[in-house]
């Protein structure tokens, strides 16, 4: 089944007068459950593909539909209302609300769902030990590790119970053996809740993580490889 | 955690930025408060002693007369003092009888508006005779006894126990002259009265012009001010049966006392003015600043999937949050420098001189506070839409950027 | 080299310094305009007491001015036997008599002072020729004419070519009584003059009071009313020791202390507002300090000393206020200017008050005087340069290591 479809969908940005192209002409099909990376070295077009994806930007042209949602009819109060209820995002530099506890921020996307206090904290409590950061919930993102926040973060994301979680470079600001760990745990969360992932990532070992690897180049494809076990 | 709470956090992300807003916020509140409640305190001293020595809280004339002080128009009112004394909340009428009269003494003349009153009345009320002993008050109604200002008997070059002429135009255009002596001698401090006042009992004036019985005022003493106009339309019932007599306020019997309040109070609230604006210009810039520096995570916010309004209404609710704080800080000071200016006062007795007149009163030096909690409040919630009309740029601008936008700030 | 970075400095954020100096500009700007308002206040008021009736110096016997006495005169050229030639600050002197007495007609009396004057000299002191409102001023020609205030005038119900008659003790110890012809109406705006204030020729009243050839005393007026108690000072050492000359001041004691009282308020209200400018001032240098904190620690480094780091955020500071201070002061110009060439006219709303001796009339009218835009203007870099301590205390204080890690 499809959730995700990008037909020929090109994003022009504009700079001045200048315009610079980010994707041209780019078809796309995520399917429910897939584990995908988009990879490809910066300014390939990986974050404005996310974006789209995310439903926190519109192409230039062509056409992004998510589920029965197509994006260029949609307004920015649906989007917005799309992304709460169906879209996790996890961002390169966590993005954690400084002045929120661990717990709180995880607890941030079902306050906004109006989630009464007592199902989000239950939530949220299950999701920290299932990360294994219980007894992280009182503590500021000051005082955490690099690692330690992210996981913060795919708790904000995964709280939420969405169908797509969104990651742009989730890695990149952290050692080899915390990103390892991530990673592990994310195909765990994929595998057992059927949690479909796209990541951006120009790192080798989260590619070799994937499935599906999608390959970007200056706003083109690439290629397309879908790995069977 | 809910917004109240997540409001509450943001407000003390920059702890010192946040107290030294609140502190500029609940000081102008403090200060707005006190000075208000300070002048609310001096003006109703300065309408008590007015309303003494002047018209009463309610004055009741002949029609015309107030404007035209044409001494034609008067009235038996003797009746009515008595009758309008049975209303509840109602202290005392003072009957009155104003005569131009020339004042003579063997040497000197001064032109002169002599009083009629009724003596045992004036006296409980009025703060020019309340200081005078029981052997200077005028005997009674009908007696030559007159009291007088200082600075007028001076000019007379007479003394205390001495007679003097009043001449004044009997009701037929002819002048008659009375004899008088000086009883007591009235020393307020205001040149003015000091230098005019005469006053004789209301029998003595009336027969000076021939109209025995006659009054030009009742000035009405209420024992509680507030309760003016309920007991206004009372007497207004009450003079139904007399249609060319009206009952008219203070501030109309007494213009000048009424102006010199409004005056004073308009110059103050325009410095309240610009204190609220310096605050609010401040309280802008706190806003913005806070605002601008967080744009990466409201963008955040919104790629989360918040709507807009829900992140407007975040700001605001901080705003709110900042507002009432500070609010409630300044009421609490301003409550305080009230009890102070209540219990204490200021005293200004080496500021001005003794006897300042303003407005036809003279300005007491120890300037004392009274409580106005409902006009405290109102300033309280006044300054808190301010807060809020002030959060309203910054909001609109953190709702008008996209989560692309706000995630590329640093 | 520092001035020019200061200054650079202040423009980083543009939003923030501007909304600042539009508070500093407001409060400096507001309050020169309501100072010129209060001043206009009290020039109304001794304008009042003075242009329309005292003069600035009044040359009497001693204490006339307390008790009036019909006894105390002078000759009539007194003036002129008076070494009063060398003041040339003097610009004008009436010669007046004064009596009190009864106005009547056949309806009414009315109390009235009235001043025998000579009509081309009196104009040279008072001004009520100006504010004429029927008839004209009483000319040397007319042995009778009276020029009577607009409240008298109605309380009288008499109109130019009237007659009325002044009743008074004479000098013989008579009643003095004799018709007088009204030739003008006047209005002040102060009820006092207009209830109560008349004017006729001298002559005529030495010949009522019986006193000829004699007057009360010479009023004149100065081109500086300010400079009238020092004026009086030189002449009182020239004078004999029965005759005095008083000044305003201390023919109105109490206006002298209300102008005194007057600029203790100004100074309470400007400290007063500039607290609360202050306070948001000492708020953008401290968010300003504290995001240059890395830059600041960066400068140290390389050999910035703390007091030349204290005194970039002193002269930012007061970089800022003197650029308020100029804006401020022309925006206060600008509003005093308009307010005293055009005002507000506030008749409708009440009506004039008493004051002190003066009247201040119903209307906001402003006048420039130096304190006025001195005293803000001091204030202000004052406030500036307070507000700028702290922060600049805490940027001089940093530890370069630590402020460089600081993101």
């Amino acid at each position: 089944m499809s959730l995700i479809k990008l037909k020929n969908v090109s994003k022009i940005y504009r700079l001045g007068s200048q315009k610079i192209p980010a994707l041209t002409d780019l078809s796309l099909v995520f399917d429910v459950g897939e584990f995908v990376v988009l990879a490809g070295p910066s300014g390939s077009g990986k974050t404005t593909a996310l974006n789209l994806i995310g439903c926190l930007d519109r192409p230039t042209a062509g056409q992004v539909i998510i589920g029965d949602l197509d994006l260029q009819s949609a307004s920015s109060r649906q989007l917005a209302d799309f992304r709460l209820q169906h879209i996790g995002f996890i961002f390169q530099s966590y993005n954690l609300i400084p002045v929120l506890t661990a717990a709180e921020n995880a607890e941030f996307t079902l306050m906004l769902q109006k989630v009464p206090k007592q199902i989000r904290r239950q939530r949220v409590s299950k999701l920290f030990a299932e990360l294994g950061i219980d007894g992280l919930e009182g503590r500021r993102p000051a005082d955490l590790s690099g690692g330690q926040q992210q996981r913060v973060a795919i708790a904000r994301a995964m709280a939420a119970e969405p169908h797509v979680i969104l990651a742009d470079e989730p890695t990149a600001n952290l050692d080899s053996h915390t990103a390892e760990e991530l990673l592990e745990l994310m195909r765990r969360l994929n595998r057992e809740k059927g949690t479909t992932f796209i990541f951006s990532s120009h790192d080798d070992r989260v590619i070799s993580q994937a499935r599906r690897v999608i390959r970007l180049e200056d706003g083109h494809l690439a290629a397309d490889i879908t790995i069977t076990a | 955690m809910d917004y109240l709470h997540l409001a509450w956090k943001n407000l003390w992300r920059n702890r010192r930025r946040t107290i030294i807003t609140l502190t500029a916020i609940a000081f102008s509140i403090m200060l707005v408060q006190a000075l208000h409640n300070l002048s609310a305190g001096v003006y109703a001293g300065m309408v008590d002693s007015g309303v003494r020595a002047g018209s009463g809280h309610i004055a009741i004339y002949q029609q015309h007369y107030l404007e035209s002080r044409d001494e034609a128009l008067y009235f038996k009112g003797h009746n009515l003092v008595t009758e309008i004394e049975t209303i509840d909340g109602v202290k005392q009428v003072l009957p009155r009888l104003y005569i131009p009269a020339l004042a003579q003494s063997s040497r000197e003349s001064r032109g002169v508006v002599l009083i009629g009153v009724d003596p045992q009345r004036e006296r409980q009320i009025n703060p020019f005779l309340k200081t005078l002993s029981e052997e200077s008050m005028i005997r009674s109604a009908d007696s030559r006894d007159a009291v007088i200002g200082s600075r007028l008997l001076d000019e007379l070059q007479i003394k205390q126990g001495q007679k003097f002429v009043i001449t004044a135009q009997y009701h037929d255009g002819t002048l008659h002259s009375e004899l008088l002596y000086v009883r007591g001698v009235v020393s307020s401090g205001m040149k003015n009265i000091d230098g005019s006042l005469i006053m004789v009992g209301h029998e003595r004036a009336a027969l000076l012009i021939g109209s025995s019985g006659s009054v030009h005022e009742l000035a009405v003493m209420l024992s509680d001010p507030g309760r003016e106009e309920s007991i206004h339309r009372r007497i207004t019932t009450l003079l139904g049966t007399h249609p060319d007599i009206e009952a008219v306020s203070w501030e109309r019997a007494m213009p000048n006392l009424a102006n010199a309040i409004k005056l004073d109070y308009a110059s103050q609230k325009f410095i309240f003015l610009i204190i609220l604006l310096i605050v609010t210009i401040g309280v802008i810039n706190t806003l913005l600043m806070s605002v601008m520096e967080r744009m990466r995570e409201f963008g955040v916010i919104l790629a989360l999937g918040s709507k807009p309004m829900t992140l407007r209404g975040m700001i605001m609710l901080e705003a709110l949050t900042l507002g009432l704080l500070a609010a409630t800080v300044g009421s609490l000071l301003g409550s305080l420098a009230t009890w102070y200016l209540v219990s204490v006062g200021i005293d200004l007795a080496a500021l001005v001189p003794e006897t300042l007149e303003f407005g036809g009163v003279v300005f007491d030096p120890v300037m004392r506070a009274s409580w106005n909690p409902g006009w405290m409040l109102q300033i309280a919630l006044y300054v808190v839409g301010l807060t809020l009309l002030a959060a309203l740029y910054p909001a609109i601008k953190a709702g008008r950027i996209t989560p692309v936008e706000g995630m590329r700030h640093h | 080299m520092l001035l020019t970075l200061a200054f650079r400095n202040l423009w980083r954020n543009r939003r923030r310094t501007l909304l600042t100096l539009s508070a500093m500009v407001v409060s400096a700007a507001l309050l020169i305009l309501a100072l010129g308002v209060f001043s206009g206040m009290f020039k109304d008021m001794l304008a009042s007491a003075t242009e329309q009736y005292y003069g600035h110096l009044v040359i009497a016997r001693p204490e006339y001015h307390l008790r009036r006495d019909l006894f105390a005169h002078l000759p009539a050229d007194i003036a002129d036997q008076l070494p009063l030639e060398n003041e040339a600050e003097i610009t004008g002197k009436s010669p007046r008599l004064r009596s009190f007495g009864l106005l009547s007609r056949p309806e009414t009396s009315q109390p009235v002072e009235l001043l025998g004057i000579i009509p081309r000299m009196e104009q040279q002191v008072t001004s009520l020729q100006h504010q004429l409102t029927a008839g004209h001023y009483p000319t040397e020609e007319e042995h009778n004419g009276a020029l009577i205030g607009q409240g008298l005038a109605r309380k009288m119900k008499v109109k130019p070519g009237d007659e009325m008659v002044f009743v008074t003790q004479a000098a013989d110890g008579s009643i003095g009584n004799d018709l007088l012809i009204v030739s003008g109406i006047f209005a002040t705006g102060d009820s006092r003059h207009d209830n109560n204030l008349v004017l006729a020729p001298l002559p005529w009243l030495q010949q009522v009071l019986v006193l000829p050839g004699r007057i009360h005393e010479v009023a004149m007026v100065v081109a500086d009313p300010m400079t009238a108690a020092q004026i009086a000072d030189r002449l009182t050492a020239a004078l004999p020791e029965n005759i005095e000359v008083l000044d305003w001041g201390d023919l109105l004691p109490e206006m002298r202390e209300v102008i005194a009282a007057y600029d203790v308020s100004r100074m309470i209200v400007v400290t007063i507002l500039y607290l609360a400018t202050g306070l948001g001032i000492l708020n953008t240098f401290f968010m300003s300090v504290m995001e240059r904190t890395r830059e600041f620690g960066i400068l140290m480094a390389q050999g910035m000393r703390p007091w030349t780091i204290r005194g970039l955020v002193l002269l930012e500071t007061l970089l800022l206020g003197g650029l308020a201070l100029v804006i401020g002061l022309l925006c206060g110009a600008i509003l005093t200017l308009y307010m005293q060439q055009i005002g507000i006219d506030l008749s409708g709303y009440i009506t004039s008050v008493t004051y002190a001796g003066g009247t201040i009339l119903p209307r906001l009218h402003a006048v420039f005087e130096a304190g006025n835009f001195l005293v803000p203007a001091g204030m202000l870099l004052l406030v500036s340069l307070f507000a700028g301590f702290l922060p600049a205390n805490r940027a001089a204080r940093l530890d370069p290591v630590v402020a460089v890690r600081d993101i």
